[in-house]
């Protein structure tokens, strides 16, 4: 009598703790599979291949040779719409909740490389380029995430070919421009004539953030993600 | 015939060789960006870029400015010297106190011309007045686009090493909306100064290179993910083991 009661106490006990065993396996099992995804991220890309830009770049020699100076006709060029200078001071991408309204100027250090804001709530403009809506590549980057959480521009990478990005400068004209390629590159193979180079013929944008996994030994993202664009409006 | 082989074995793959040394000390690749800004003095309220990509000795240039006087030839030109303060002049480059910048007063920012953006032709200083190949600015805007220019390998090098200066010159002072008045040019009497004085200026900087960094890892993906399944998988081991016991026990007593 004594003793039966004692083993349906342990047989109780046993069957709670298979339950409760079972209850914690299942839930650590759901959370593995689900993981932490982190940032979003777009299609890696080959640097080597990749060719994202509608506009070829200007490879061709458009201008007959030195010789050629009795040839009185020079090609017309068609630079599309371009701005005058002013600087960016507000950054609008409705379609990944991005909207702000302080952007720090950026620059290059010793070693060529441009700088990311220190604000990690705020996006920088590279002030050695082209501002928004002149020729060429005007650059804007912002961090994917600080060391508590996401950042300015942590969805990014969300972004898809068709997608407004608005940008009010500081003459209070609007540079809207349209997504044309959204791709992730290993920094290792940053392709930087693609993202910086003299390679448009019309005003162009570029918005960079980090994507790809996080290195906790370098502290550091290990890809780029970039969109390019082109000044539509 | 054995030695001589050998020596010539040897003298190609030196040439071989050589290129590749060559491009490796002495390449000027890349990419400058020039912010075109008025030049101080002289009134032009204007600006623009002017890109240029280095290859080799070779560059091409793709240029756009607006606020310029329309309808009139702007000379465009590269500017270096080695002994030059590589910059835009200031105020205080002019010499003569006449209230403006000319084109010789901006000498010791920028240095002699080294390039002449013409549209057609010759690229060389020998072009740098070649009025009737330059940009006309329509509008009061140029647009212009040019491949294949060849430089001297200082020139290559000092573009992508940020020391020369791009310059667009045509100034219209009395706002007359042509180029005239009695102050003759620096550099040809038989035009007005307006016509050749230096209106937009902007020094070539290298583009960035290389990738950013750009997070800091505090909304990074997890990468403990597989250490979740392993342990859950051992407690669901244990707790199917703890439940077989508990039935084996169970069935033991009745």
């Amino acid at each position: 009598m004594f003793a039966t009661r004692t083993r349906g106490g342990r047989r109780g006990i046993l069957a709670a703790a298979a339950v409760a065993l079972a209850l914690v396996g299942v839930l650590l099992v759901v959370l593995g599979l689900r993981g932490h995804a982190g940032p979003p991220q777009p299609a890696p890309q080959r640097a080597a291949i990749s060719a994202p830009l509608s506009a070829a770049a200007p490879t061709s020699d458009p201008t007959p040779s030195p010789a050629a100076t009795s040839e009185p006709t020079a090609p017309t060029v068609d630079l599309g719409t371009i701005l005058p200078a002013s600087v960016p001071v507000t950054l609008d991408i409705p379609i990944i909740g991005v909207h702000s309204t302080m952007l720090v100027p950026l620059n290059v250090g010793a070693d060529g490389v441009l700088a990311a804001p220190t604000d990690f709530a705020s996006p920088g403009w590279y002030e050695g380029g082209p501002t928004p809506g002149q020729l060429g590549p005007a650059i804007i980057a912002g961090h994917v995430d600080g060391p508590t959480g996401p950042a300015i521009f942590y969805r990014l990478g969300q972004l898809t070919p068709g997608a407004q990005v608005t940008i009010t400068r500081q003459d209070s004209s609007v540079a809207t421009f349209t997504i044309d390629t959204v791709a992730s590159y290993a920094k290792s193979e940053f392709p930087t004539d693609l993202v910086y180079g003299n390679t448009t013929n019309r005003a162009e944008l570029r918005l960079i953030t980090c994507g790809g996994a996080f290195d906790h030994k370098t502290g550091h993202y290990v890809d780029n993600i970039i969109a390019f664009g082109h000044l539509s409006t | 015939m054995r030695t001589s082989l050998k020596i010539a074995a040897v003298t190609f793959g030196a040439a071989a060789l050589l290129p590749l040394s060559m491009s490796s000390a002495f390449a000027a690749d890349g990419n400058a960006n020039a912010n075109l800004a008025p030049i101080a003095l002289n009134g032009v309220n204007g600006s623009g870029t002017a890109m240029v990509q280095v290859k080799g000795t070779t560059i091409s240039v793709t240029m756009a400015a607006s606020g310029l006087l329309a309808g009139s030839p702007h000379a465009a030109h590269i500017h270096f010297g080695a002994d030059a303060r590589h910059e835009c002049p200031a105020a205080a480059d002019d010499t003569n106190k006449d209230g403006h910048l000319n084109t010789t007063e901006g000498g010791p920012a920028y240095g002699p011309v080294v390039v002449s953006l013409t549209k057609t032709g010759d690229t060389t200083p020998a072009s740098v007045l070649a009025i009737d190949r330059f940009d006309t600015a329509a509008g009061g805007k140029i647009a212009y686009q040019r491949g294949s220019i060849m430089v001297a390998p200082e020139v290559a090098q000092a573009i992508v090493d940020g020391k020369a200066v791009v310059v667009i010159h045509g100034v219209d002072y009395n706002n007359n909306g042509k180029y005239d008045g009695t102050v003759m040019s620096d550099l040809d009497p038989k035009l007005p100064t307006e016509a050749t004085d230096p209106a937009l200026c902007g020094v070539l900087s290298a583009s960035p290179v290389g990738a950013m960094a750009t997070g800091a890892g505090g909304a990074a993906g997890s990468d403990s993910t597989p250490v979740y399944l392993f342990a859950g998988g051992a407690l669901l081991l244990a707790a199917a083991g703890t439940g077989a016991f508990a039935v084996r026990r169970s069935h033991a007593k009745v």
